[in-house]
């Protein structure tokens, strides 16, 4: 049985990011997904946003973690090779209520030093983003705000955390964890390993992860959160993130121009559910709020819905948390539960945060040679005409086009095999296929065609996004 | 940089068309460019008979209508590019072409653009619940079902009645499929009069009309979907493995997007606007080519 200094539980973006920082020490780190890829959890959907840290109380763990991993973000995306777009944001309020809440926003932000932050009139409001409806009484302005892909920053993570020497384990569902005299046995369903310490970023399942070796006083009780996705090129689109607060009690609207150009709208909120499937009620609430927000708005550009899941952290009388939850039951066991937003803006800080934790448990030496830096995959859409033909000479594959509407190449997709894509889903969230107006309607068989063949399966076995979600599942042979 | 006259971009009927049309007209220096390795477009997993009752005087099957055209493309010599992208189109009036052979840009003077249309997913449509696998749009059906010989198993529900939607429950029906409904949101059948009697009639599978589907049900597969009766607001459950969705075609302008209209950019065939017929986007696409000469 192999044995690691640290086992980290679930491939999110905690788990990528607690293994990544891990691996500033030397100590040797095992990440177990019960997956078929990383990122295939709760964030794999979200709002996008990394936070400017005017949300959270001053004083409060989140209020500092925000403001300080906001601040580092450029870096953090520069090192792991990912587009970051500090577009900024704008809080809308529409009457006196809204006002209040902005004002008290407005305070807490300066208290927290987020920087740059203002408190504008709705006129100014306004000739920032002429893309919102009039009648703005007054709005805040944080530069700081930006967004991220989380796909990529989870896949660059992960990828980071291998090249310095982490190893994984896909497929490996964690069914027990045994105390041990120094250490804990875990056994998967893809065989057993043992370990110094455990770092749980189980999500949504953090809790019973936990409850398999040590009592857990904390319970995630998931809601659910729609969103609509807009084609990029949508018209009545505004620039920055906008977040409309309601002036009666009840859920905004969140609006956020994403990095790859597509607009992303929402969330509603629903309870008492665990899949990400959508609410009619849900996808209704955001598209009405949206052309009340943005007159102009081309809601019938819509080319995907989708849901997203929040961990809410509970005590067990049922009240809820709302901090960050770290929990260690024992000097060598760290769960990270119930971290909902804003989670993946500080996700970094928090993995860097257990992994330091984790070290001085292990008495583990700093790491010399770990490299925060990783190459993303290079994308030729994004190369002057000039660049892009040199690269198509030196690999024709970079010549074939294989997603049309996204512009993504077969050289593309191949190196995302390589980098561990397995599903279509795995090629969606390193590259985006499928991710334009055809949504794969073109590009699906031929995907499905090359992953048969670098995987060596037939197309009949290949998933969309594990489990038995096979692309061509039932069909057979005419002839 | 090469440089043409005219570059056609899309080898479908419209393309083939426009480009022997203005070839005929006294042209010669014209570029046809197509991403796939044959020209055709759509027409060659069209196997139905169907096509070309006002130019021909019968009906052909997709693939001898697609033949006949490209016939008559090689005869006339127009030189054809196969298995090539244009990435993008510039108002100084270059285009930049890719292939496994290299990156090339091209000048020209007049750009017809022939890029058909695209199947509007069901993304667009107001439909919730999950997406799992068992989603095809009615095209990625008929190319499993005609070009790669791939039939699906289980319960099929279609989506949306227009001529494709009744083609291809005629289709799987005789290939032995088991569709269980054609669900269309109108009062009325939305495909031509003659598909209908044609495709779906003899079938005996029903089609729901003022019906829609308004939910997906399953996690890894599709297991269901809910339908909506939208006289009587009732709700329906119904267990099906394949959900087909034909609810329209979008004209596919995304390569001239932020172009506007210069008088050097000419539209034929779907990416102009949606034909009912081939023969109306060929009758088309052979008097723009013309009146380019």
């Amino acid at each position: 049985m192999r044995h690691f200094d640290v086992c980290v539980i679930g491939g999110g973006l905690l788990g990528c990011f607690a293994a990544r920082n891990l691996r500033r020490w030397h100590c040797s780190v095992l990440l177990v997904e019960a997956r078929e890829d990383v990122c295939t959890g709760i964030s794999r959907a979200n709002s996008a946003i990394v936070y400017p840290g005017y949300d959270h109380k001053p004083g409060t763990v989140k209020a500092e973690m925000t403001v300080w991993s906001n601040a580092a973000f450029s870096r953090l995306c520069e090192e792991l090779d990912v587009p970051f777009s500090r577009c900024g944001s704008l809080m809308l309020s529409y009457g006196p209520n809204a006002d209040a809440v902005l004002r008290r926003k407005y305070a807490h932000g300066l208290e927290n030093g987020v920087p740059d932050l203002r408190l504008i009139s709705g006129r100014e409001a306004c000739q920032l983003e002429p893309a919102v409806a009039p009648g703005v009484s007054s709005a805040l302005f944080a530069p700081s705000a930006g967004t991220v892909n989380t796909w990529e920053l989870c896949i660059a993570a992960y990828e980071n955390a291998l090249q310095n020497g982490a190893e994984s384990v896909l497929s490996a569902e964690v069914q027990n964890i045994v105390p041990l005299s120094g250490g804990y046995r875990l056994e998967t369903s893809a065989g057993s390993y043992t370990c110094s310490a455990v770092i749980n970023c189980a999500g949504i399942c953090a809790h019973s992860i936990q409850a398999l070796a040590f009592p857990c006083p904390v319970t995630v009780v998931p809601n659910a959160g729609d969103y609509l996705v807009l084609d990029p090129n949508a018209s009545g689109v505004p620039s920055h993130i906008i977040q409309a607060e309601p002036e009666d009690a009840g859920k905004g609207l969140t609006a956020v121009p994403t990095v790859e150009g597509s607009l992303l709208l929402g969330p509603s909120e629903r309870d008492n559910t665990t899949d990400y499937a959508t609410a009619a009620e849900g996808l209704d609430f955001v598209r009405r709020y949206a052309s009340r927000v943005f007159p102009q708005l081309s809601i019938g550009d819509t080319i995907r819905s989708f849901a997203a899941l929040r961990p809410n952290p509970q005590r067990p009388d049922g009240s809820s948390i709302r901090s960050f939850v770290i929990e260690q039951p024992a000097p060598n066991f760290w769960s990270l539960i119930g971290v909902k937003t804003p989670g993946m803006t500080c996700a970094d800080a928090l993995g860097a945060h257990v992994a330091a934790q984790a070290a001085s448990f292990l008495q583990a030496e700093a790491n010399a040679a770990f490299s925060p830096r990783r190459a993303g995959i290079t994308r030729a859409k994004l190369l002057s005409p000039a660049q892009r033909r040199r690269l198509v000479e030196q690999d024709p594959d970079y010549g074939e086009v294989l997603c049309r509407c996204e512009d993504i190449t077969r050289a593309e997709v191949l190196e995302a095999v390589r980098r561990g894509a397995v599903t279509l889903d795995g090629l969606k969230h390193r590259l985006g296929t499928g991710m334009g107006a055809c949504q794969g309607a073109r590009c699906r068989q031929k995907l499905t065609a090359l992953l048969a063949r670098e995987l060596d399966l037939t197309e009949e076995q290949v998933t969309c996004s594990g489990g038995d979600s096979a692309v061509y599942g039932g069909f057979h042979g005419t002839l | 940089m090469e440089h043409c006259k005219l570059l056609i971009i899309g080898a479908g009927a419209a393309g083939m068309s426009a480009a022997h049309s203005a070839w005929e007209h006294g042209i010669r220096d014209i570029l046809l460019v197509d991403s796939r390795a044959c020209p055709g477009g759509i027409l060659p997993q069209c196997s139905h008979r169907g096509f070309g009752k006002a130019l021909f005087g019968e009906e052909k099957t997709g693939p001898e209508y697609a033949a006949f055209l490209s016939s008559q493309l090689t005869e006339s010599g127009v030189p054809f590019l196969p298995e090539t992208d244009v990435l993008s189109v510039s108002p100084d009036r270059t285009a930049l072409l890719s292939s496994r052979g290299g990156l090339r840009e091209t000048g020209f003077e007049h750009l017809i653009l022939a890029t058909g249309c695209r199947e509007r997913s069901i993304g667009e449509l107001p439909v919730c619940g999950s997406r799992p696998a068992g989603i095809f749009t009615a095209g990625q059906i008929q190319e499993q079902l005609n070009l790669r010989q791939r039939r699906p198993s289980g319960r099929i529900l279609i989506l949306g009645s227009g001529d494709l939607g009744l083609i291809m429950a005629g289709q799987l029906h005789d290939a032995g499929c088991d569709v269980v409904a054609v669900v269309e949101q109108s009062g009325r059948c939305g495909g031509l009069s003659r598909n209908y009697h044609r495709f779906l009639e003899p079938t005996g599978i029903p089609l729901m009309l003022r019906t829609t589907v308004t939910e997906v049900c399953g996690q890894g597969r599709l297991t269901g979907v809910k339908l909506r009766q939208l006289d009587t607001g009732k709700t329906i459950n119904l267990d099906c493995n394949i959900l087909i969705t034909a609810v329209g075609l979008v004209p596919d302008q995304a390569l001239i997007r932020r172009l506007g209209r210069p008088e050097w950019l000419h539209l034929a065939g779907n990416c102009h606007h949606v034909h009912e017929l081939v023969d109306s986007a060929v009758q088309e696409a052979r008097s723009v080519g013309a009146a380019i000469a």
